[in-house]
């Protein structure tokens, strides 16, 4: 699928501290905005509903928020910690990786 | 680090929501319609969670001998819970620390609730106590999924100088809040949103605090009352993730942020992220307890624990406010020590000190109230 940008948050959990991030897909290294692009096709994102089940009801479990833009169009899909899908955990793994490595400390 | 967002996203009261749905502009329509089905949609979660418990409560495993039974299982990184078993009750310590911290911590949380409180495990009747370690990589985390404690080993799978987190068993305080989520689920059954949630929170962070204070025998002047002491790397300038004694100071650091608790009902955060900030407005009773706590001295876990306990076992329901607790708490610690006894005063003071007083009206919190009237036009400019 067509994808520009990705704008990701991770919230709650234990210490309650914010991860966010943006992303344009364009920066990242070749492997790695590949492995984004096929995992959101698999997906099939565009068709995600706005909410998923798996997870927010548990203390300390972390919510998800995650908006792929492209153009105009954008799509915004909210997750607990423990999703069913397992490309949705493959794709929460990667964005909390490239968060993380884009808020290290130099 | 944290938005502080003056739109919508608090919930109103569901009677000015009608109002402006009927009343509004079409652009207000609009917005109250999607409030509407955001009331709709936590009252559905909420009657969900409420049955949580009740689902669990036939399938919880319970101590062979009917007292205190310890797990630990070692999920490899994976997610699979609860993992393969590595350290069962009696066993030799481990040559893992993140077992052995998982095994001695839920071990002292049991003796505590146990010994202090008569409490018989999570359920009161005697419930084993499973932790799961080692859970995915470069998981920052440690949660209760209901039935058992799960913690991740922080950063470890990033270079050190980027690493923010250890592993989470390194706090005893973090495996006390745990096991009190489960308390929770089975007594007062709070709801884990806005107040409720905060409220759920603050029993976790009195209880984990306890469980420290009680392990190595500190009194309340003695105690740092700083949760999650040595989870941080080195590489963040901060003691702790919250403190009850000052909240809003554990940690400024150029990273993460700065610590976003409010110590007082002026600074309550309205938020739509974190289930209604219920990570962030725990701060408010959290420094209510310490200042009772304090105010009565000695062991902490003794009178100001005894009366938290009461109140959360036999009086909060699943949609108890701050307010409501105060008052109950109140009452409980007349009800424990006598009308108007020191301790019962200290209770009150505790509360008076951020910003509720007892028997008083329910506080609308201020940013709220400041967003409706500014939804409607009637703000103040």
């Amino acid at each position: 699928m067509d994808v520009e940008r990705i704008k990701f948050e991770r919230t709650g959990g234990f210490a309650g501290i914010r991860l966010a991030a943006d992303f344009d897909v364009s920066d990242l290294p070749d492997d790695l905005s590949q492995t984004l692009r096929e995992l959101l096709d698999a997906l099939d994102f565009p068709e995600l509903p706005a909410k998923l089940t798996g997870g927010e009801l548990i203390p300390d479990s972390f919510t998800y928020s995650i908006t792929v833009e492209a153009g105009k169009w954008h799509h915004t899909v909210i997750t607990g910690d423990a999703p069913e899908d397992e490309k949705m955990q493959e794709l929460l793994e990667l964005l909390n990786r490239l968060a993380r490595k884009k808020i290290k400390r130099h | 680090m944290h938005n502080h967002r003056h739109s919508l996203e608090c919930i109103l009261p569901e009677h000015m929501l009608e109002q402006i749905a009927t009343k509004g502009s079409d652009a207000q329509k609009q917005m109250a319609m999607d409030n509407i089905n955001v009331v709709y949609q936590l009252r559905a979660e909420r009657a969900m969670r409420a049955s949580l418990a009740d689902l669990f409560a036939p399938t919880m495993p319970r101590a062979a001998d009917g007292g205190k039974e310890r797990i630990v299982y070692d999920v490899k990184r994976g997610t699979s819970l609860p993992g393969a078993a590595v350290r069962r009750e009696g066993d030799p310590a481990s040559a893992d620390a993140a077992v052995n911290e998982a095994y001695d911590g839920s071990g002292i949380t049991y003796d505590l609730y146990k010994e202090v409180y008569g409490r018989n495990s999570i359920n009161n009747n005697a419930m084993r106590l499973d932790s799961s370690v080692h859970y995915r990589t470069g998981y920052d985390n440690a949660f209760w999924d209901g039935k058992q404690m799960v913690y991740g080993d922080g950063d470890e799978n990033l270079p050190a100088e980027d690493r923010l987190f250890n592993r989470f068993t390194i706090a005893i305080d973090i495996i006390g809040h745990e096991l009190t989520h489960g308390v929770t689920q089975f007594e007062a059954k709070l709801v884990y949103s806005q107040q409720p949630g905060a409220l759920n929170e603050h029993m976790s962070d009195v209880f984990g605090s306890l469980v420290k204070q009680y392990q190595s025998r500190q009194t309340a002047a003695e105690a740092d009352w700083i949760i999650g002491a040595g989870l941080f790397t080195p590489n963040v300038n901060g003691v702790g993730i919250r403190t009850m004694k000052a909240p809003g100071s554990a940690y400024d650091d150029p990273v993460i942020g700065k610590d976003p608790q409010p110590a007082h009902m002026k600074d309550y955060v309205n938020t739509a992220s974190d289930n209604g900030g219920v990570h962030i407005n725990s701060g408010i009773p959290n420094h209510a307890f310490y200042r009772a706590a304090m105010e009565i001295g000695g062991y902490a876990w003794e009178k100001a624990g005894m009366v938290w306990y009461a109140t959360l076992r036999d009086k909060l329901g699943e949609n108890s406010n701050f307010q409501q607790c105060a008052d109950l708490t109140h009452q409980t610690a007349g009800e424990l020590f006598g009308s108007g006894s020191l301790e019962q005063q200290a209770v009150k003071n505790g509360w008076a000190g951020v910003g509720i007083t007892i028997g008083g009206e329910t506080p609308e919190p201020k940013g709220c109230l400041e967003a409706t009237l500014r939804f409607i036009g009637a703000a103040p400019s």
